[in-house]
Parts: C-alpha cells; sequence; structure tokens
C-alpha cells in the first residue's frame, strides 16, 4: 500500500479508550437479552429443565394445530372500472416538482412510492438530495390533520369557509392589514392566487420569510449592482472556489445543483483530462463542503469577517477597514497563499460566503467583481427564485402586529412560531390579531395558535407550479388523491375570496396557457410529460461593484469584535433534517449526520482539545446559555472544529411535529440575532456543565475495520505524474491461490464503481435505499446499541493534516498534540460487495445466502435462521440483523405501524421478518425488472437498463452500476480506470465494487 | 326390542322421501303440459306485406346486434313499432335515419335525442322489398310474443313483461306446497300411532316376563382369552406397535409436508362464473379477461368493465324465462347499471373475489415471464380451466413444484435477441443438451426470493 497514513473513524478509535477496545471484540454489541425478558415475566432463575419440556410441547402442539387450518380466505378486490393506464403490478411515472427541481413519481397501483429525479431536470439534472428522498413518507404521515379545525373542533369544510369569510370581511371593514406571512412562494399560480386574494381584499399584505435566511446576498446584490435578486451560481466554471463557511454540498441554497456542478470538475471524466478545481474552505464547524475540500482552514467566526476583509486587500492592494489583523497565524497565510491563487485563476475563480450579513456579501461581492467571476461564474441575469424571503419585512409586520394594525393573519407553509428567531415576541404579538388561520397540514407551532387550521394538501396530492430559475417552470402534478380530508391552500384562498375559479387544476393550466405556454409555444400536455418547460436563458453579462467597500468593512469588522467574547455559537442546517420542517419524517432523523454520523439529536459540536481545556467531555449535557435562551445538549468531539466556538444543528426540538419529531433535540432558532438588517446564524454563548450525560446515537464507530486501510487518496500532482498513485496497485499483480473454483457468469455480472473522489457523503443514496427497498427505521435507542439497519452507509476517515508530520504508526496517533483542528476528511460509502468467493456463503449453515451466476450474492430471508455466522465473517461489515419486527412492533413505532404508512411499501420487496439477516441486494427487483422488460421486448440488455436506487438518487453520480460482462459498458470501463481499487484486496474475497481513490487538489502548497 | 322401533322409523322416513319426490314429479310434468299449452297458443296472425322468412335472415345479419323485439338494447326495442309508426316514416329512418333526423321530423328528431344521439346507421343496401321483409317478420314475432304474454295474463296473473315462465311457477309452487305438507302431517300421524302400537307391546311383553335369550353370554371368555394371549406374546406386541408407529408417522409426515398446501382449494365465489362456459363452450382467449398476464407479474382478475364489453348485450334472457340472468345482474348492480335506461349509477360496490392462488408473499412471482417470454399455456399450472365450472387450485404451489418444472422446462429463446449473448455461451459447453430454465441461473434463491 502506498498510503502510510493512518485513517480512524473516531476519536476511540484513536485513543484505543477501554470501551472501545471492549465493543469491538464483539461483532454485535450486547448479548442477546434473554435474562431480561424472562425476569420481566418474575422467572429469576435460569430456564428450568421443565419449563424447557413445557414449551417443547406447547411448540408441537401449536404447530400441528397449525398445520391443521384451511385456507385462509384472502378477498381479491378488482377495480371496477379500471384506469386505462393503470396495470396492476406495473408501476407508472408522473411528473412533479420539489422545491423547484423536475421530479418522476414512482406510483403502483395508484399510491406513490418513490419519488425519482427527473433526468432532464435543468436544476437537479436527476440528483435528489436526502430530503426529497424522504418527503414521499410525509404524504402518509399520520400525524397530520384528518380535517379541517376551527377553535381546535373538527368542522366541515363548508362551514369552516363561511366563518373565515365572515371574519375575513370584518377585518377589511375594519381597515386593519391582512397579513399573508409565508416561507418563498416562487410558484407564478400561487402568486396569481395571492392577487387574486389581494385584489378582493385590498388591505392584504404578502410577506415572505425564510427559517434559512438568505436575504443577505440578495439586499447585498440591491446594494452593490442594484439587482435585489439571489444569483445563480456556476461551480463548473470555476477553477479556484473559496468559501467561507458556505455549506454549499450540503444545505446552501441548491446543494443537489451544487453538487452536480462541483463534482463535473472533479470526477473521473474531467481527471482523465488532467483537470481539476481547487477548494478552499475557511470555516468554524466541520462540514461537508468543509470535508470536501482541498484545503480546509478552521476559522473562528470572529475571524471570518476580517479574513474576507484581509483577502480584499490582498487582491486589490488596497486597506479598507485599516488592514485588520487576524489572530490565527494559519488563517493569515492561508489567506496571501488564496489570494495568489485567486489572481491565477481570475476570470474562473468564485469566492461564496455562507453567511446572511448584508455587509460580509458586500465584501463578497466587491472580490467576485474584481475577480471578473460576474458573466462566467455568476449569474445575476438568470437569477434564482429558490429564496426571496426578507428578514426585514417581517420585522416590520411584526412591529404593526405589536401596535394593533394587523387584522388578520395567514400562514402558508410558514411556522414562525417555531423556527422564527423573535418566536416569542411573534406569539406575544399574535395574540394582538383578530383572525388568524394556518394552512399548515398539522397542528404545528404556529398552528396551535390559530384559530382556523385549513390542512394544505401533501405536494404529492396537488396541483401547482415552481419557478425555481429564471425561465425554467416546473409543473406539480397530483399523484394521488388527497388521503385525509385537505384541501390545497391556494383553493381555501380562492374560496375565501369568492374567485369564479375554484377548482385549482382549472385555475393552473388557464394561468400556465396565458403565460408560459404561450411564450414557449407548447401545449398543456408537453408540460405534463415533461415536468417543466425551460424558457431560453438570457446572456449573463458581467457587472461592476458600485457599492460601498469601506462601510461594509467597518460594519464587518465590528459584527466580528462583538462575537469575540464567550464561546462562539454557530448555528448551521443539518444536512438530513435541515430547517425542521420535515422534522417528522423518520428516514431522515435517522440518517446519519455526513461528518459527526450522529442521528437523532442535536449537540454542542466542540473541538476535543478545546473541550479538555473547558473540563467538558464527550457526552456530557451541558448548558449553552446566553442573556435571551437557554438549551441543555450533549457535547459531541468534533474534530476539525476550530477552537473558541461550537456548532449547534437548527431544526431540531420540535414541539408539535409529530410523534416522531417532537421532542428530539433542542430548538436552537431562538440564538440567532437581528442585525444590520438581516439574520445573523452566529452568536457567543457560555456553557456550563449541568453534570448530566447522554449518549449520543451515533452510527461512527460501529463496524471497525480494525485498523486496515481501506480508503486510498493520492494528491492530484502525483496523479498527474502516475494516475495509479495512491490505489496500491504497481502494475505486477500478484498470483493468487483461490479456494474456490470461479463461478459461471453467462450472462449478467452485475458490479458496481464509485468514486470515492465524487462522493460528497451527503446521505442522499441512504434514504433512497431504504424507501426503495422497505429498510426499516428503528428509533434512537437501537442506533445506540448498532442494530441501524441501513443497507448503505458512508464511512467517514479523518485523517491528521499536521505539516511535516507523517503519522505512520499507531502508537504515534496517542501523542498527537496539535489542535485536532487541522484534519481532513474521507467519505465511503459502504454497501454489499458481493464477493464472487463471499465469506457470508461458505459459513451460513442453512444456505441462505448463496451465489448467483450473475455476480449477487442472494440472501433468502426464509431460508435465514439467524445464526449470525455470516455477520461475522463478513470483512466489510454490511450485513444487518433484524433484532425486531421494526415494521410491527408497537415497541417501535416509529412511524410503520398503521395502515396508511404501510402504504409505502415496495410491493416488490419482502419487509423482513425478526431474526434474519438483510442487507443490500443490489436492487435485485430492479436488476430482474430490468431484464424482463428486454426479454419481453426481445432484445439484449442495454447498459442503464437497470439503476439501482442509491445510483439514481447520487447528486455526485459517484456511483456507477451495471454489467461487467460488457466491455462498453460504464461500470467497465470505469473499473479499467487506473485510480481503481477494491476495498481489502488481499484477502482476495474479490467483492464486485471496486472504488477510486480520492484526489486531492493541494494546489499552490506543494509549489 | 328398540329394533323393531327404530327400523320401523328408517321405513318410515324412506316412506315420506318416496312420497314427497311423486308429489313434486308429478307437479312439474303437470308445469311443463301447462307451458307447452301456452306456447302453442298464438301461432296464426294476419299476413303482412313482405315475406317474414326473407326478413328473419335479414333481421338477423343486420339489426339484432341493436335491436330487439321485446327489449332494449341499443336500440329500442321493435315490438309493435309497425303500428306505431307509418309504412312510409319506417321506410326513410331504416334506409337513412341520419338523413331523415337532418330534415327536421319531430318524431325522428325525439327518438334520436331519447337514444343519447347515438345514431342509427344507414342502410342504403335495402331494397323496399328488403325492408318490407323486415317490417313483416316484426309484425309476426311481435304478434307471436304479444299472444304469448297475453294468455297467461288470462289466467289471473298480474305480471305483464314476458313473465311467462313465472307465472306458471308460482301457480305450480303453491300446489305442490299445499300437497307436501299434507303427505307430512298424514306421515306424522302415522308414525305417531306406530309408536305407540309399540309401546303397548312392550308393556306386554314385560308383563309376561318373557325374557329373550342372552346370544353374547357365553363367548366373551374365549375371546378375551386369545386376546390376552397375543397381548403376552411380546413379539407380537412389537410387531403390533411398530407398524402403528410407522403407519401413523409416515403418514404424519406426508401430511406435514403438505401443511399448507392448498391444492383443489375451491372457495364459493361471489358469481358463479363459468370458465367452463366462457373459455370452454364460447372459447374466449384466457388474455382477453386476464390482460394482466402478458404484461404484468399479475394476471389480474378483469375489472366489471371488461365483463360489460359483452354483458351488456349478453343477459341469458332465454334461460332465464325473459329476465337477466341473476348472476349477470350481480355485475349491474355492483356498478349501480340499470340495463332499461343503460345508465350508470353513483353507488358502485366492487366484488370481493375469493383469491385461489395464494403465493407467500416472501415468493415472487410474474405471470408475464411466464406466458409472454416463456410462451407456457395456462393450462400448464392452472389445469384444465376450460372445463371449470368453479376454479379449484389444480397446481400444489409448492417450490419443489416450480423448481421441478423450472429443471425440466427449455427456455424459449427462440426468436428473443435478449437470449443472443446466453445461447451462444451455452452451445458450446452444452452440444446437443437442452438449456433449462435452471441452467441459467432459474433456480437461484434470488431469482424469486427478494
Amino acid at each position: 500500500m502506498d498510503s502510510k497514513k493512518k485513517y480512524w473513524k473516531g476519536l476511540e478509535e484513536v485513543q484505543k479508550t477501554p470501551e472501545f477496545i471492549e465493543k469491538n471484540k464483539n461483532e454485535f454489541a450486547e448479548p442477546l437479552p434473554i435474562e431480561e425478558l424472562l425476569e420481566g415475566t418474575g422467572i429469576n432463575a435460569p430456564t428450568p429443565r421443565r419449563d424447557f419440556l413445557k414449551a417443547m410441547g406447547f411448540g408441537i402442539g401449536a404447530v400441528s394445530l397449525a398445520a391443521c387450518n384451511v385456507a385462509p380466505v384472502v378477498k381479491s378486490v378488482p377495480y371496477l372500472i379500471k384506469p386505462e393506464e393503470v396495470t396492476p403490478g406495473i408501476p407508472n411515472y408522473y411528473t412533479s416538482s420539489y422545491k423547484g427541481g423536475s421530479i418522476l413519481v414512482k406510483t403502483r397501483e395508484g399510491r406513490p412510492i418513490k419519488v425519482e429525479g427527473n433526468p432532464n431536470c435543468l436544476v437537479n439534472q436527476g440528483g435528489l438530495n436526502a430530503q426529497a428522498q424522504a418527503s414521499v413518507l410525509d404524504l402518509y404521515d399520520i400525524s397530520k390533520l384528518k380535517g379541517p379545525l376551527y377553535k381546535g373542533v373538527e368542522y366541515s369544510w363548508e362551514d369552516l369557509d363561511q366563518q373565515a369569510k365572515d371574519d375575513l370581511a370584518k377585518v377589511q371593514a375594519s381597515g386593519k392589514t391582512i397579513a399573508i406571512i409565508s416561507s418563498t412562494v416562487n410558484s407564478p399560480s400561487t402568486k396569481s392566487v395571492i392577487a387574486d386574494f389581494a385584489s378582493k381584499y385590498p388591505a392584504t399584505k404578502h410577506v415572505m420569510v425564510d427559517p434559512i435566511s438568505y436575504s443577505g446576498i440578495i439586499k447585498a446584490n440591491e446594494a452593490s449592482f442594484g439587482k435585489a435578486v439571489l444569483p445563480q451560481y456556476h461551480f463548473e466554471k470555476a477553477n479556484v472556489i473559496v468559501s467561507f463557511a458556505a455549506d454549499f454540498l450540503g444545505s446552501w441554497i441548491s446543494p443537489v445543483q451544487f453538487t452536480k456542478q462541483y463534482v463535473s470538475t472533479r470526477n473521473m471524466a474531467s481527471l482523465k483530462e488532467k483537470k481539476m478545481s481547487r477548494h478552499i474552505h475557511f470555516e468554524a464547524g466541520m462540514s461537508l463542503t468543509g470535508s470536501k475540500a482541498d484545503s480546509r482552514i478552521a476559522t473562528k467566526l470572529s475571524e471570518e469577517g476580517p479574513a474576507l476583509v484581509a483577502l480584499y486587500n490582498e487582491l486589490t492592494g488596497s486597506s479598507i477597514g485599516n488592514n485588520p489583523t487576524i489572530e490565527s497565524k494559519a488563517v493569515a497565510s492561508a489567506i496571501k497563499l488564496v489570494a495568489k491563487e485567486l489572481l491565477n485563476a481570475k476570470g474562473a475563480a468564485l469566492v461564496v460566503s455562507g453567511s446572511n450579513d448584508i455587509a460580509t456579501q458586500t465584501i463578497v461581492n466587491a472580490i467576485n467583481s474584481y475577480l471578473g467571476s460576474y458573466g462566467t461564474t455568476i449569474d445575476l441575469d438568470n437569477p434564482s427564485h429558490q429564496f426571496a424571503g426578507s428578514d426585514a419585512d417581517f420585522d416590520a409586520l411584526l412591529a404593526d402586529m405589536k401596535s394593533g394594525k394587523v387584522g388578520a393573519v395567514l400562514f402558508l407553509n410558514s411556522n414562525p412560531a417555531y423556527n422564527h428567531p423573535k418566536a416569542k415576541e411573534f406569539v406575544d404579538a399574535l395574540k394582538k390579531v383578530t383572525f388568524t388561520a394556518s394552512f399548515a397540514d398539522r397542528v404545528d407551532e404556529t398552528a396551535t395558535l390559530c384559530q382556523i387550521v385549513a390542512p394544505n394538501s401533501n405536494y404529492l396530492e396537488s396541483w401547482g407550479d415552481e419557478n425555481a430559475i429564471d425561465g425554467y417552470y416546473t409543473i406539480v402534478q397530483p399523484t394521488i388523491n388527497p388521503i385525509y380530508n385537505t384541501r390545497q391552500a391556494e383553493v381555501s384562498l380562492l374560496t375565501w375570496s369568492d374567485q369564479p375559479i375554484k377548482d385549482y387544476y382549472a385555475y393552473v393550466r388557464a394561468n400556465w396557457e396565458k403565460t408560459v405556454l404561450t411564450v414557449a409555444g407548447k401545449k398543456w400536455d408537453d408540460v405534463l410529460q415533461a415536468g417543466f418547460i425551460a424558457l431560453p436563458t438570457k446572456a449573463a453579462s458581467s457587472y461592476n461593484f458600485a457599492g460601498n467597500v469601506n462601510d461594509a468593512a467597518s460594519s464587518v469588522l465590528s459584527l466580528s469584535k462583538s462575537l469575540n467574547k464567550d464561546i462562539q455559537l454557530h448555528i448551521y442546517q443539518s444536512v438530513a433534517v435541515g430547517s425542521g420542517d420535515q422534522g417528522n419524517n423518520p428516514y431522515l432523523q435517522e440518517t446519519p449526520d455526513p461528518v459527526s454520523k450522529v442521528t437523532w439529536d442535536n449537540y454542542v459540536a466542540i473541538n476535543p482539545k478545546y473541550a479538555n481545556t473547558l473540563g467538558i467531555s464527550q457526552f456530557d449535557v451541558v448548558t449553552v446559555k446566553n442573556n435571551n435562551y437557554a438549551i441543555d445538549l450533549p457535547v459531541l468531539y468534533q474534530p476539525g472544529q476550530a477552537h473558541g466556538t461550537i456548532s449547534v444543528a437548527l431544526g431540531y426540538g420540535r414541539t408539535n411535529a409529530g410523534k416522531v419529531g417532537d421532542m428530539v433535540g433542542q430548538n436552537a432558532y431562538p440564538f440567532l440575532t437581528f442585525a444590520n438588517g438581516a439574520y445573523q446564524y452566529v452568536n457567543t454563548i457560555t456553557l456550563a456543565k449541568t453534570g448530566g450525560y447522554e449518549e449520543l446515537a451515533q452510527t461512527q464507530t460501529h463496524h471497525s475495520l480494525e485498523g486496515r486501510n481501506i480508503v486510498r487518496e493520492t494528491t492530484f500532482a502525483e496523479y498527474k505524474k502516475d494516475p495509479a498513485h495512491g490505489s496500491g496497485h504497481h502494475g505486477k499483480k500478484h498470483e493468487n491461490v483461490d479456494l474456490w473454483g470461479k463461478y459461471d457468469q453467462p450472462g449478467q455480472n452485475w458490479v458496481m464503481a464509485i468514486d470515492l473522489n465524487a462522493c460528497t457523503g451527503c446521505g442522499a443514496c441512504i434514504v433512497a435505499c431504504s424507501t426503495e427497498n422497505n429498510v426499516p427505521v428503528v428509533g434512537k435507542d437501537e442506533v445506540r446499541r448498532r442494530r441501524e439497519m441501513h443497507w448503505i452507509r458512508i464511512d467517514r476517515y479523518y485523517t491528521f493534516n499536521e505539516e511535516g508530520k507523517e503519522i505512520t504508526e499507531e502508537e504515534e496517533l496517542k501523542h498527537i498534540d496539535g489542535k485536532f483542528e487541522n484534519v481532513s476528511v474521507i467519505h465511503q460509502p459502504m454497501m454489499c460487495q458481493h464477493c464472487d468467493h463471499a465469506p457470508c456463503e461458505t459459513v451460513c449453515p442453512v444456505l441462505a445466502t448463496v451465489h448467483s451466476n450473475e455476480g449477487l450474492n442472494h440472501m433468502a430471508y426464509n431460508r435465514c435462521v439467524g445464526t449470525r455466522y455470516c455477520a461475522n465473517n463478513c470483512p466489510y461489515k454490511v450485513r444487518r440483523f433484524n433484532w425486531f419486527n421494526y415494521w410491527n412492533d408497537s415497541r417501535f413505532d416509529n412511524y410503520l405501524n398503521n395502515e396508511f404508512t404501510q402504504l409505502v411499501l415496495n410491493p416488490d420487496v419482502t419487509t423482513r421478518f425478526r431474526g434474519v439477516m438483510e442487507k443490500c441486494s443490489m436492487c435485485i427487483q430492479r436488476i430482474q425488472a430490468g431484464k424482463l422488460q428486454a426479454k419481453l421486448e426481445k432484445r439484449v440488455m442495454k447498459d442503464g437498463d437497470v439503476k439501482v436506487a442509491c445510483q439514481q438518487t447520487c447528486p455526485a453520480n459517484a456511483i456507477i452500476f451495471g454489467d461487467a460482462n460488457d466491455p462498453n459498458s460504464e461500470v467497465s470501463k470505469a473499473l479499467t480506470n487506473e485510480r481503481t481499487f477494491y476495498v481489502l484486496e488481499e484477502l482476495n474475497v474479490l467483492p464486485g465494487v471496486g472504488y477510486m481513490t480520492k484526489v486531492t487538489n493541494t494546489g499552490l502548497q506543494e509549489a | 326390542m328398540r329394533n323393531f322401533s327404530s327400523d320401523f322409523r328408517k321405513l318410515v322416513k324412506s316412506i315420506t322421501l318416496l312420497m314427497a319426490f311423486i308429489a313434486g314429479t308429478a307437479s312439474f310434468s303437470f308445469a311443463q303440459a301447462a307451458q307447452a299449452d301456452s306456447t302453442q297458443a298464438g301461432s296464426s296472425t294476419s299476413a303482412a306485406i313482405g315475406d317474414p322468412k326473407a326478413g328473419d335472415a335479414l333481421f338477423q345479419a343486420n339489426c339484432a346486434s341493436c335491436h330487439k323485439l321485446n327489449q332494449r338494447l341499443v336500440g329500442p326495442p321493435l315490438m309493435g313499432v309497425t303500428e306505431k309508426r307509418s309504412n312510409e316514416w319506417l321506410h326513410k329512418w331504416i334506409s337513412n335515419s341520419p338523413a331523415f333526423i337532418a330534415t327536421g321530423e319531430k318524431d325522428a328528431v325525439a327518438i334520436y335525442n331519447e337514444y343519447n344521439q347515438a345514431g342509427m346507421p344507414p342502410f342504403p343496401q335495402f331494397s323496399d322489398a328488403d325492408i318490407d321483409n323486415i317490417l313483416a317478420y316484426i309484425k309476426t314475432e311481435g304478434d307471436k310474443l304479444a299472444a304469448a304474454a297475453k294468455q297467461p295474463a288470462a289466467g289471473g296473473s298480474a305480471t305483464t313483461d314476458g313473465g311467462v315462465g313465472a307465472t306458471e311457477d308460482g301457480g305450480i309452487s303453491d300446489f305442490m306446497l299445499v300437497g307436501l305438507v299434507a303427505v307430512v302431517i298424514i306421515a306424522f300421524l302415522v308414525i305417531l300411532v306406530l309408536n305407540r302400537v309399540i309401546g303397548t307391546l312392550e308393556r306386554l311383553l314385560i308383563k309376561k316376563d318373557i325374557i329373550l335369550p342372552d346370544e353374547e353370554g357365553s363367548e366373551p371368555r374365549d375371546k378375551f382369552a386369545t386376546v390376552k394371549k397375543l397381548a403376552r406374546n411380546k413379539k407380537f406386541v412389537f410387531f403390533l406397535v411398530s407398524m402403528i408407529t410407522i403407519t401413523m408417522g409416515s403418514f404424519g409426515w406426508m401430511d406435514l409436508w403438505n401443511t399448507g398446501v392448498q391444492q383443489g382449494y375451491q372457495p364459493v365465489q361471489p358469481i358463479k362464473f363459468s370458465h367452463e362456459l366462457h373459455a370452454g363452450t364460447n372459447q374466449i382467449q384466457c388474455q382477453y379477461c386476464h390482460s394482466g398476464a402478458w404484461k404484468s407479474k399479475n394476471a389480474t382478475i378483469p375489472s366489471l368493465n371488461i365483463c360489460m364489453n359483452c354483458h351488456k348485450y349478453v343477459q341469458a334472457t332465454e334461460k332465464y324465462g325473459g329476465k337477466i340472468s341473476p348472476e349477470i345482474q350481480k355485475i349491474y348492480s355492483a356498478l349501480d347499471y340499470d340495463s332499461q335506461t343503460q345508465k350508470y349509477g353513483d353507488q358502485p360496490k366492487p366484488i370481493e373475489w375469493v383469491r385461489i392462488h395464494n403465493l407467500p408473499d416472501l415468493a415472487y412471482f410474474n405471470h408475464s415471464q411466464h406466458v409472454k417470454v416463456a410462451g407456457i399455456e395456462c393450462q400448464k399450472c392452472h389445469g384444465p380451466i376450460e372445463t371449470m365450472k368453479e376454479v379449484y387450485q389444480y397446481s400444489p404451489l409448492t417450490m419443489k413444484w416450480c423448481i421441478n418444472c423450472h429443471k425440466e422446462t427449455q427456455v424459449n429463446y427462440k426468436g428473443n435477441a435478449y437470449y443472443d449473448n446466453l445461447v451462444a455461451y451455452h452451445d458450446k459447453i452444452k452440444k446437443g443438451e437442452k438449456v433449462t430454465a435452471a441452467v441459467l441461473g432459474g433456480i437461484e434463491c434470488g431469482k424469486c426470493h427478494y
């Protein structure tokens, strides 16, 4: 092996704590809880012989009785009049749209069971993130409202409408404002509905506010260029990307779109042409994007501002803000280096900042303008409409509410009582409003305060449209009738304002035919089929910065200065749970955080060395406190976190989300502050130990690989010299001796190739796999017991980047005295490797897991008796054991124990029973379906006929799947790549999944 | 002594049954005679202008698909139309109804609108004589039907529309019922009397102290002796016990293997649908109704709109004395369909069939793979379906049964390009041997269990 680096998954592994060693001795973390069970029934002694015989006798009797049963009467109810397009057993796909990206909804017998990206979508190009994948489960959520409410009492829609109309008329007559508070609305039809509503009630005022606000960027663009827009970024056109805490691959603005762009300059095709972008990242907490950066510089929140100003000065040679000093030498020297690189890449450079501060974004604009980014890597002429919320507008409305000028408030996709920093003030002010109505689909934190709750339908039950990017219109099509007695919010608004058209389908269609369809010269059916219409884009022109840098600099520096006290709090959006809107979604709650691998909780992320100085250790419960607000959270050691800072995720601590999401973690929104015209996602706090201890449900250290090097990486410079560098290949192959003969693979040989350089670790594949394969959610306690069921996991390995030091020996890790700030990360998706000489197959006593002639490792659940030998013998630790019937056991009431949510299950995949092993099947149901389709059409299988769920959703296209027997298939080509290596190749189990080395572009540093 | 009474009771029972049977057949034959009478009536009718025989042929060839004489089908019932409309009117309508409607004639437009503006096609091929022939046929046949309807009406029953059989049935069943009741009462009285006689005789016997000789008295000593002797023979006991164990065991073992195997399962279905009639007699292709078998994993039970393709017209009225067959009526009521107005209501109720072939959820089976790709006949698994009045599970549907077939059946690769790669490979190594599904991996676990 070329690499002498030491990789580790968690600090326990580095420090070799006794608990860790003890736990890792055993395959399963805990022994069987037999004793526990018996104690429950009152028998304390070990099972006596007589009881055993009794049980035997009963068993035999029961079995013989069961054998006497007659055929169960199963009813088979056909359609009365079958819709022409539906054939039971064959899925139908419909185009729709999720958050502005075109999607395909897979339905079976009329019920949506999976969401997939539309490969033609201009925004997401077929990729989907975890939230979109999980959204299909929201449709069947039983915590949603089953019908409209008036003052907490169930009402009919007719009575509710009459009540609302009367109340609205009264407010209108009183001359007070009718406010519609919504998150960003970019749907042309919804906008038109609101305009119609406003024409009936002229006192209407529409205020948009987003929990995750980008109004800083919009305001800064207005100040700098006179265009109040959110620009479109083009990471694919940038050779040097510098990010100041913008988590653009994980959660910032449009992460799937940016991942597609970002990866296009770092993937196989790009590397083949010896081209790779360089990415430098300054941030306090360890984000997904930071973990992918070529150089990541841990930067305190208070230093981000000065660093940005220094970068401007370094680039332009000016001295705004009186050349601020940067405490950290690492940051200061990095800024100098970065300036050089950016200047070299002028015209193909991009600087982004995750801050919502107007002044900060103004300086970023000035830098980008100086670098000539406008018109190349930033497009202001075809702006994004994904976020248009205005923090200042909401603040003004809040003042009006307090002074009693507002008579009615309607909430549309908006939950300020939970996710607004001034929630408390807002709740008080809401009491002064005479008429309140919410269109929330459940009685959420805001809806509990409203008189009327008129539940909105899920997007899979609705008509609608979206306009995520200028000129790109997507259609929202219903794929099922409303499951509960819900109604689209737009219909409610149309009804309450007595509009002539109340059928929203007719409304949307008329609106499209009037506007977009006429311009594009297309027909309605074209849109339904394609899912979107793209009008020709305007040419992106360059812009000259016309803002005031000096004022911005002083504002930034004073804000930074105010942060330089106590402990700096970085408040961020977690990749899976996001803003908390989908807080009641168990798939998202159980998706591990890409970096910390924590599920079902938020936590205080802190640098372990810094924690030592504070006397805090891992899993201590601490109080995070400032003058206004305090929460108790467990501590997590996060390598890479800047000293003097902690990070806490938003989106947790909901109280009215539903039975899954309630009381998971703590709400961090109240820590946000309103300063300089926008919300700031930073603050200062103090920490105090409460004396409590709470173990987080982490998947991090599970399934240890015993110190064997399984990830391989190289640098771009080395790669250019030798593409095979780092992959462990030295030109000559070993002579291998096999105990087993080779399998015949007369037809296909299904294999997979994974590009570690592309994979960002976002976790979309985990959710996609779970929805496709009915993988159960097990809950927090079970994850703590290391019983998560995910068929695919993303292993995350840390390495140290201490300059001048190469850590070669395990022992040396212990003596690392660095600050634990400078670590780098590799993400490695890991699933069943479908070894040709699989160790699991040889130890199964009942032949439940056997090899197929298509290179797959089959798992017959009904043959499995649960010895778990296979899991013990698997070198990759990818087999999962069903400890319980998670889908039908009241103790695991996470989501599936009701007749509604079970509708989401994929009918082509068995739900596994307690006591059997399961693992990745390479979506064998899709393989079989693909083969059958080819047989029915009497043709040879084509490459791409079968796409596995993880591959299909991957925003980075990191997973390639196909037939290795076809030399022209994508995957065959990928596996002949020089970078390809197999994990634990030395075991000669002949895995079917090949990986490609990660390449880091260390850029100027090496020069 | 008891023997007397029980024997006697048996006798009485059989006599009662016999009498009931005789009464039944007698009344039935009486009913038939009555029916025969009614059909003979009304055969003499006044001759029309045309030839009803030639008209019959023309009617069956051109009109019968949409018209019946006494019932509304696609078009109106034609009985009595010759009286209702003038000859000239009818000629115009039949030769070219769209043109006639276009003239705006009141009656023509009215009838066009009444039948949902579903126009009758023009028949330019008919000469005036042809039309006369058809009208003559309609008149003669119509008169026959009218007469048939009138005859029984005179008998006093109130039913009108084609209720010939129904009225007759009503009269006879009353008669039968009275007869039966009388027979039963008489039989009961006889039994009562005879019972009393037996009682008296028994009492007499006891009074006179006549004790019947006990025949079994001396026997048991010998009998038990042999049994005891055999019981003492250990070899015999061992033999007996082991035989019993083996027999019971092997039966038990066989039974255990058949746990959950429902071969022969034949549940009662909500509609007495006969595959014998549809697939056997009428030769309807299986996939006409089970269209999913070609393209999906489910063969699919046909939805009711497929039934209605035929049963909108096929109502089997001839078998039920002019009434719609009660089984076909079930389709109509499920769809909330009114056969008179031909309109669908808004309260349909789906039909809940009882599933016969229950594969466990853990086994994946795809019909299209077997039916379309492999070209297997339905009968191979479902048995002689075209002779089944009620469908039963013909095959055991066990895994052994699946695997045996996969081991024996040659893959249908001819003309299917999908198999090109595979066949080339196998031809090399298996010259002359047949390529079965098993050879291609058709008995691997993961092909059906996932």
